[in-house]
């Protein structure tokens, strides 16, 4: 396929508001992105504005307060999702088809059960949360990220294992949580950590590295089968070294960190 | 009950009167405007009585009401109209685009950007968290209607000491409360909606104790032919009302802005405080766009003050002496029951009005269905400059446009205020920079700001190039300006910044409101870029006291001054009085600046981090003995003193200097003196790069004016030893050498301090009173 030929659907209903910048990512790695709204998915929207989930190749959620986050952070989208194109959605990941989410798009991903999604692509209930920070502020800060996945997660298959990262967040519920007790070993045995969050240099994470308290520093997951990543960091927001927090300090290169998991979804769907 | 002996209840089955004002006397006048809430004087209900007098008949409950929002200082100016019009409306400029409901300046050659401010004091003294978040949902909503995406905001507030000990007066919340409060309304509101805080400010003063300052800012980006107007295009059009259902909140929000606080607000005025709701404005904002976008609608405007009795009006009038049609019943509720005044006059949030041709109506309608925004045609714009406002089809309202949305204008008097000068100085005994320059960094003055900083997201949008905090990841310190790239894929930074001193402005309103301004400038220079425009927010006390007009009038004419001398032009601009606060006393004059900027390209910025060891250090421009209301002298007990003044041609040359040597990369980093002076700054400098510097105090200056002045048109910068020479070239004797980076310590004045140490100082004292850790 080509590059232009790759169809992104940018998903968003009221309350998303990382859109734009999720679009301007694909744009800039050649892509078709396209903003979406969940009823236009739903054929709830006049003949001309309908669109179809099985015409795209890759699926976004951005970031944002979906619906307000009045109840628990993504789960009134997800509950929309569910209702108005499960089915669709389902059928997409199967197909193996990119799903990306980030920061409340991952918390929409934990609800909807397609992460960490250890039995089957989609789980009938959620089986993870993202949960208050420990600091119990929305945390708005840079951090550093180490890619610890082994090759599985189609979104870093650019990235070197082990190489750091620069990505901000943003968000007040971030730390991922999950009654199951061997929650991060099976995350470890199926290569679905995708981020952790370290201190300078690589260092251990302590807060504010670690800004939410997630346990074991986990920052991104993917699923089983590596095409749904979902991570509480904002790639989208580093697209150029020029949004770096600290690049007036730093000679990094012009390319932003962030731009590596857009070009790492595109070639595997463009090669 | 005056009011019920003076109106009579209409034979209607839903709640209308008139109230007979034609043989009123000049008693039952005034208990007429009382009793309704008007805040209408004596003079003006004579005025209204002289209309109706021609019109042959009584007013109705729904005209009175109507006049009552309309002519409030809060929506027609008229204790300030004439002192503006005289002193800064003159201020003219080419690059000025729109003085509609937010300003628009020119960005590039496709793009403007908007600009506004405004405040939002009143309720937030009542009810702090919902009094911000509606202040950062009014400010939007003007920036979309110009057509603009909203890019960025910012918010300066004022509140008495957080960590305040012993009573309170009657009726007054803790400042540590408000400022928490006012914090996270701001911070729900603004980060649900996705628009980045990236400027702002903390001003701590008892003076503000009774009556906080919250003003609110917001920046936006249009299309140059996507500019809308802020009315409808001509006759025959239909005009739809967007958004949030009309309820019984934010009745008389208006009139309760136009009058002092009082010990009994919280009870009286707490339904004048409305209920913001981002999750129904954030899609208004995304439906508004693209139905401008597409061409559909010849204006839009929001409904702010005084609800659909200004907006209507206001639209129809601006389209060349139209008037409008309104069906008021069409109007969706929160509730059943409320009468055609409140309807009228509610401020309900999250309500925008845009106007089009007919045939555009349902095209409009199925964008806004598609959002699940409510969208419904309620009035029709008409060739007489009437209003008529109809309640199932009785005439409720019908007055002349212009008579009811005009309003008067005063030239009340004024006592031209006692300035501050040298002869009255006296300096206070002063420590030794070692201990003052950490005490001084501690002042909640100066201290950081990171604890509410990052409860914001400064970064939503992926544009912030400069955030509010610069220098070492998670340990960063203070910014002068920040810049933000509107455009995606273009480079070009609209730089934004705020600016105001109100303890000069208090001592010497002129000076003080021109210094005021030079800070916000001079923040922008500092980042590489050049100023553009401003926009302010002037926050004074009741101009029926002729000092606190006096002192308006001067902080007036002062602003109109430097923007004229420096052809900066002030595209927008709001004025808040009557912040007496519930003692009397008045708060600090407070004219809030907030400046934008251009750097053409944002890859040279420069933020004010040390950056390297062996760096020269140099100060640009000279110090003066102008110690009047700087912060040694406020933290020490000095008295008295010269404010100090600004010089526009002083401030063009040198930051003119100063853009060229940045525009050719010579300058490392750079971070303007203000509060605490040319000290202060240098310690910034070292804690946000954590990089220690030598500093030798001029012999042939005074050690402690030298270090504490806190005088206009001064920069700290760093440059290379290899860049050095070039860099003096440009700026020939306007920046002179006064040490060099490197080490641990700040060597200064015969003190040595650890720059951890000033780290210390700096970043803790605002988690000390607020609580948690960075």
């Amino acid at each position: 396929m080509k590059a232009e030929d790759v169809k992104v659907c940018v998903i968003r209903i009221e309350g998303t508001n990382c859109e734009d910048e999720m679009y301007q990512a694909f744009k800039m790695v050649g892509a078709s992105p396209e903003l979406v709204h969940l009823k236009q998915l739903a054929g709830k929207a006049p003949g001309h504005a309908k669109r179809h989930l099985e015409d795209y190749d890759i699926l976004a959620f951005p970031g944002g307060f979906s619906a307000g986050d009045y109840v628990r952070a993504g789960a009134i989208f997800a509950a929309r999702i569910k209702s108005d194109i499960g089915t669709e959605l389902k059928r997409f990941v199967e197909s193996e088809k990119p799903v990306l989410g980030v920061c409340n798009g991952f918390q929409t991903l934990v609800e909807l059960g397609l992460l960490p999604a250890f039995e089957g692509v989609m789980s009938e209930t959620p089986t993870a949360a993202l949960s208050t920070n420990d600091s119990g502020r929305f945390e708005c800060r840079p951090t550093y990220l180490r890619n610890d996945n082994r090759g599985k997660c189609i979104f870093t298959s650019e990235m070197k294992k082990g190489q750091i990262v620069m990505f901000p967040l943003a968000h007040a519920e971030g730390k991922l949580l999950s009654e199951d007790p061997r929650f991060v070993e099976k995350l470890e045995e199926n290569d679905q950590v995708a981020f952790r969050y370290v201190g300078p240099g690589g260092a251990k994470a302590v807060y504010p590295w670690n800004p939410n308290g997630s346990p074991s520093d986990i920052a991104g997951i993917c699923n089983p089968a590596g095409n749904v990543l979902g991570m509480m960091p904002h790639p989208e927001r580093v697209l150029t070294r020029y949004t770096h927090q600290d690049w007036t300090r730093n000679g990094q290169p012009e390319e932003g960190d962030g731009m590596m998991v857009f070009r790492s979804v595109m070639k595997k769907l463009t090669k | 009950m005056a009011k019920k002996a003076l109106s009579v209840k209409r034979d209607v089955p839903f709640p209308l009167h008139d109230v007979n004002i034609l043989s009123a006397s000049d008693e039952e006048l005034k208990s007429i405007s009382s009793e309704m809430g008007l805040s209408l004087s004596l003079d003006e209900m004579k005025v209204i009585v002289d209309y109706f007098r021609k019109e042959g008949r009584n007013p109705t409950d729904v005209e009175l009401e109507s006049l009552g929002q309309a002519w409030s200082e809060h929506c027609c100016y008229k204790s300030s109209k004439n002192i503006l019009k005289k002193f800064v409306f003159s201020v003219k400029h080419p690059n000025v685009l729109s003085r509609g409901d937010a300003g628009v300046m020119v960005f590039d050659e496709d793009h403007g950007y908007a600009l506004r401010i405004e405040s939002h004091n009143h309720p937030s003294a009542i009810e702090p968290y919902g009094g911000a978040a509606t202040g950062i949902g009014g400010i939007l909503r003007d920036i979309v209607c110009m057509g603009a995406q909203p890019v960025g905001l910012g918010d300066p507030l004022c509140f008495g000491l957080i960590d305040r000990k012993g009573e309170l007066p009657p009726g007054t919340k803790h400042p540590r409360y408000l400022l928490s409060g006012v914090v996270s309304g701001i911070r729900d509101y603004g980060n649900r909606v996705g628009v980045p805080t990236i400027t702002g400010g903390f001003f701590f003063d008892e003076r503000y104790t009774t009556n906080c300052l919250v003003n609110v800012g917001a920046l936006g980006i249009v299309r140059k032919d996507e500019l809308t107007n802020n009315f409808a295009g001509g006759p025959g059009e239909t005009m739809i009302l967007i958004g949030g259902r009309t309820g019984r909140d934010g009745i008389h929000g208006v009139t309760f802005a136009s009058a002092d606080l009082t010990s009994t607000s919280d009870e009286d005025s707490r339904g004048a405080v409305q209920l913001g709701d981002p999750i129904t404005k954030e899609p208004i904002i995304h439906a508004c766009l693209e139905v401008n976008r597409l061409g559909l609608i010849t204006g839009m405007k929001d409904l702010g003050g005084g609800g659909l009795s200004c907006v209507v009006g206001e639209m129809a009038l601006s389209a060349g002496e139209c008037g409008a049609d309104v069906h008021l019943e069409k109007v969706p509720l929160k509730e059943e029951g409320l009468a055609p005044w409140e309807i009228w006059v509610s401020e309900s949030q999250e309500r925008m009005m845009v106007t089009c041709k007919p045939e555009n109506t349902e095209k409009i309608l199925e964008i806004f269905e598609l959002w699940d925004v409510l969208a419904t045609p309620v009035a029709v714009t008409t060739d007489i400059p009437r209003t008529k406002v109809y309640w199932h089809g009785t005439k409720v309202l019908d007055m002349d446009t212009e008579f009811l949305t005009g309003g008067p204008a005063y030239d009340r008097p004024y006592v031209s205020p006692k300035v501050s000068g040298k002869e009255d100085e006296v300096f206070p005994e002063i420590p030794s920079a070692g201990e003052a320059i950490p005490a001084l960094l501690s002042d909640l003055n100066v201290a950081s700001r990171e604890w509410a900083i990052r409860q914001y997201d400064f970064e939503v949008r992926g544009s912030t190039a400069l955030g509010p905090m610069v220098g070492k990841m998670n340990a960063a310190g203070p910014g002068d300006a920040s810049i933000i790239m509107p455009v995606p894929g273009s480079f070009r930074g609209l730089a934004a910044t705020i600016g105001c001193n109100p303890w000069f402005t208090e001592a010497d309103p002129y000076n003080g409101a021109m210094s005021s301004v030079e800070e916000a400038l001079r923040g922008l220079v500092s980042v590489g870029a050049r100023p553009d425009a401003i926009t302010n927010c002037l926050n004074f006390g009741n101009p029926e006291k002729p000092d606190r007009l006096g002192v308006f009038r001067e902080a007036v004419r002062g602003l109109g001054d430097i923007c004229r001398a420096l052809e900066i032009p002030i595209p927008s601009g709001n004025v808040s009085l009557y912040n007496e606060g519930s003692e009397g006393g008045g708060v600090l004059p407070t004219p809030m600046i907030m400046a934008t900027g251009i750097i053409e390209d944002t890859r040279k910025a420069v933020s004010a981090d040390f950056k390297d060891p062996g760096s020269r250090v140099y100060l640009v421009g000279s110090t003066k003995d102008e110690m009047g209301g700087s912060l040694l002298f406020r933290k020490y007990g000095g008295r008295g003193g010269a404010v100090p003044k600004a010089d526009p041609a002083v401030f063009k040359r040198i930051s003119e200097k100063l853009l060229s040597a940045m525009d050719r990369r010579l300058v490392r980093s750079c971070h303007d003196c203000s509060d605490g002076g040319a000290a202060v700054a240098i310690a910034e400098m070292c804690l946000s790069g954590r990089v220690g510097a030598e500093i030798d105090v001029p012999r042939d200056a005074e050690e402690s004016i030298w270090l504490y002045s806190e005088s206009n048109t001064r920069w700290i910068v760093e440059i290379k030893e290899s860049s050095a020479k070039e860099f003096e070239g440009i700026m020939g004797g306007d920046a002179r050498m006064i040490g060099r980076t490197g080490g641990d310590f700040l060597a200064i004045a015969g003190a040595r301090i650890p720059v951890s140490g000033l780290y210390e100082s700096w970043s803790r004292p605002l988690w000390n009173v607020m609580g948690g850790a960075a």
